[in-house]
């Protein structure tokens, strides 16, 4: 579970999230959208720990990011927009490094691994360096590796960025399977179709407010509204 | 098209110089008072010990621009090693060099854009030093404001434009040979040869045998004495430089001005050669940068375990294996990291063997005390400048890849702790080494044999655990997680303001020790009552400054590592 309560940041003079309530239950996969510079990535990283909110506080599986940052963090994955690793750590020695940071025992993580690695389709190049990875390949390793301590809840930005198809549909299926499993999911994305098929509900940001959120149940009447389609829908609510 | 580039990258420059964020104005206007404390020490030392060795203990002008010529010969190989290594990154693997290549852009044009860059960019605290040395050396002599801007222009930069165009053609050359016989093996064999040289010179132009030498000429010591000084010294850059110097000072001036000659003219044939080889061979050379960078991609065999791999088990608990690893790996599969301590470690193994090996005969208080005083200084130089190369990016070097660490449970602590422990591990023997190694001529022959030497030892525990922590602490305040290269990671203006502060350090301890140690030597040779209370209490107050700034550097790196990422 995901709750972000009067979150606020502020950079200077400059405020990138508005106030933001929001919660994510166990089990829900949450789509959250907006145009570039929104505040979706800052939102993000508030609720991982990279930023620390100006005022307001995030509960991840009930503790507090900030107050209690290890046990929140233990019960978290997060997988960041662009997935940069140590570049001279081969993907095998890249997830044994994870799974030794969330102090995985040994015996598990390897056999672990060994799933991931068969799940991901990855073995063929697991044990080269990360460095000569495409975008694709360092993407699954990230995702592997947030899967790894079997999270409670995954925050996930922009994840199919630099997919190829059959990449994206690993990751597509993945996801749904770990929300079918009772994971909570806080997805960023600019596609609104994989919005749309993967997310119980979705959330667009604008401004750093959260302007709309509605079930995907929900969002086929808004949508009707316009013209069918979510980009209309979309347009509307992110116009200045 | 040279110029349009040049107009863009000082564009860029500018912008980031003169930042005008609150921020940027108090860290620019505190690196300024820096900047200005240590130009003005440069002076102050530049001249004091111009006026102690000509006018106190008055060793001659020949003994005293013999000297010079040393460490004109230091600095040579410095800039020279330095442009060397850090060329190879500017100029083959950096990703402006990768992206003006797509561009209508002649080779040469990039080349000189980025030599030149280069050269400036990692020079200009030597630059600094340099024109302040200069100044305390020539007020001495009372010479007019114009000596200075003339040899500034036509003698101390053509020199270390020249040691860095012999690096950039050295570099080239080994890109050439590696694309045959590959690049360990070049770089083992360069490597092995260049210090070898350094050695030789070191071995042959030894300055204790050139003080006895010169000494029997005494009180003629002024005189001009060449054949004190092994022949082929004719034929370094650094004998040109201190040869204009010594006729300037004996007011010689047609003497003087054939050596300013020869090094402009070795200067100008070394960069046209430059451009020719440049114009020839760096786009290809570039191409077989490419070939060295994939000849290091392997599969690694998981099968196939070694007790640092993260498969074994370890007696550390988990993060702080990982932690060890991870730094391991990236450490020794970087190239430009290992190589670079390498050379360090021998560095600092010629210079152990050569000062360990000084056999001090001149039982003169004055003469011991300098050479004691000039050999702490130099040996916390070393470990400053090791520090400031391996330490200070540590943090920095996790790079956009710190959401790992810092979205994982793991207390930032803990990763300060290890980062810190790696820095102590590697630092502190290289420190002792240098301490016994520095204090071996000066207990060969005492009755108080072991007391300088604990007290060098216990100095260089103190002196390591200081620059470790504030290199480290600061190289987090510091840190630009966009840099990947760790050589320019070392050379930024917050890598320069933290060797500049760690500098001052070592003057204050120098000012501490040199009370008690004046008096052992004062004990030693003028038959004086020597308290050893007196290395208690330097020792002392050396330990309690050092643990403050130690504490100081975890509280500024512990605190930069909350910040935003």
């Amino acid at each position: 579970m995901i709750r972000l309560e009067n979150v606020t940041k502020k950079f200077g003079g400059f405020t990138a999230v508005d106030s933001l309530s929001l919660t994510v239950p166990k089990g829900e996969f949450f789509g959250f959208l907006g145009p570039n510079g929104a505040g979706k990535t800052t939102t993000i990283k508030m609720i991982v720990g990279l930023f620390a909110p100006t005022s307001g506080s995030i509960l991840v599986n009930d503790y507090d990011i900030v107050k209690q940052p290890m046990e929140a963090k233990q019960s978290i994955a997060y997988v960041p927009d662009i997935p940069f690793l140590y570049e001279k750590l081969t993907g095998r020695e890249f997830l044994y490094f994870i799974g030794g940071l969330f102090k995985i025992p040994k015996s598990t993580l390897h056999d672990r691994i060994v799933e991931l690695i068969d799940h991901f389709e990855i073995g063929n190049w697991i044990d080269k360096r990360t460095e000569d990875y495409s975008q694709g390949m360092k993407q699954r390793i990230t995702i592997a590796a947030a899967l790894l301590h079997h999270p409670k809840a995954i925050i996930i930005d922009e994840p199919m960025i630099g997919l190829d198809p059959r990449s994206a549909k690993i990751v597509r299926n993945t996801l749904h399977m770990q929300s079918q499993n009772g994971i909570s999911i806080l997805m960023s994305t600019h596609s609104l179709p994989v919005a749309e098929e993967l997310c119980d509900r979705i959330g667009i940001i604008n401004n750093g407010k959260l302007v709309f959120c509605d079930t995907r149940e929900q969002l086929q009447l808004d949508k009707a509204r316009y013209d069918g389609k979510f980009e209309s829908v979309f347009l509307e609510v992110t116009k200045q | 098209m040279f110029f349009h580039i040049l107009h863009y990258k000082l564009l860029s420059f500018f912008k980031t110089a003169f930042d005008k964020r609150s921020v940027s104005i108090v860290r620019g206007v505190a690196s300024s008072l820096v900047f200005c404390g240590f130009a003005y020490g440069a002076y102050t030392f530049a001249f004091s010990s111009t006026r102690f060795m000509l006018g106190h203990i008055r060793t001659g002008l020949y003994l005293f621009h013999t000297f010079i010529s040393m460490l004109l010969f230091v600095l040579f190989v410095a800039v020279n090693l330095g442009n060397i290594i850090v060329s190879y990154s500017t100029l083959y693997r950096s990703s402006e060099v990768g992206f003006l290549l797509t561009k209508p852009v002649s080779f040469t044009t990039i080349f000189i854009m980025k030599f030149f860059d280069n050269f400036f960019y990692s020079s200009t605290t030597l630059f600094v030093v340099a024109f302040m040395a200069l100044l305390g050396y020539g007020s001495y002599f009372g010479y007019p404001w114009y000596f200075f801007v003339g040899v500034m222009l036509f003698i101390l930069i053509p020199f270390m434009f020249l040691s860095a165009c012999l690096a950039v053609l050295i570099l080239m050359a080994i890109m050439k040979i590696a694309g045959r016989i590959g690049f360990r093996k070049v770089m083992a064999g360069l490597f092995a040869l260049y210090f070898f040289f350094i050695y030789l010179f070191f071995d042959s132009s030894n300055p204790i045998t050139m003080v006895e030498k010169v000494n029997r000429y005494y009180p003629n010591v002024d005189a001009y004495l060449s054949h004190a000084a092994p022949g082929y010294l004719q034929y370094l850059p650094n004998q040109w430089v201190a040869q204009f110097f010594f006729h300037i000072a004996r007011g010689e001036v047609m003497n003087a001005l054939p050596y300013a000659g020869i090094l402009l003219s070795f200067t100008l044939a070394a960069f046209g050669l430059l451009l020719l080889v440049a114009n020839r061979f760096y786009y290809r050379s570039w191409l077989v940068s490419l070939d060295v960078q994939s000849a290091t991609r392997k599969i690694y065999d998981p099968a196939h375990r070694h007790f640092m791999d993260f498969q074994s088990r370890s007696l550390f608990p988990s993060q702080i294996e990982v932690l060890i690893k991870k730094e391991f790996f990236t450490f020794f599969r970087e190239a430009s990291q290992w190589i670079h301590l390498v050379v360090m470690i021998i560095l600092t193994g010629l210079f152990a063997i050569s000062v360990s090996n000084i056999n001090l005969n001149l039982h003169i208080m004055d003469v011991q005390m300098l050479t004691y005083s000039v050999m702490f200084v130099f040996g916390g130089f070393m470990v400053s400048s090791l520090t400031l190369r391996f330490v200070f990016p540590m943090i920095g070097l996790e790079g956009q890849t710190f959401w790992v660490l810092r979205s994982s449970p793991i207390k930032d602590n803990k990763i300060f702790l290890t980062k810190f422990i790696l820095g102590f591990v590697l630092v502190l023997p290289i420190a002792e080494y240098i301490a016994i190694a520095s204090n071996i001529p000066f207990i060969s022959k005492t009755e108080l044999r072991s007391l300088l030497l604990w007290f060098g030892v216990f100095n260089a525990f103190w002196i390591s655990l200081t620059m470790v922590s504030f290199n480290l602490g600061f190289g987090g305040f510091f840190a630009n997680y966009l840099e990947r290269n760790p050589i320019r990671a070392a050379s930024t203006q917050g890598a320069t303001l933290t060797f500049l502060a760690t500098l001052l350090y070592l003057i204050v301890i120098v000012v501490i020790i040199l009370v008690p140690v004046s008096a052992y030597f004062a004990a030693l040779f003028q038959f004086k009552i020597f308290h050893v209370k007196m290395l208690l209490i330097a020792g002392i107050l050396l330990a309690v400054i050092s643990f403050i700034l130690s504490a100081l550097g975890f509280i500024v790196g512990l605190r930069s590592m909350h910040r935003d990422f």
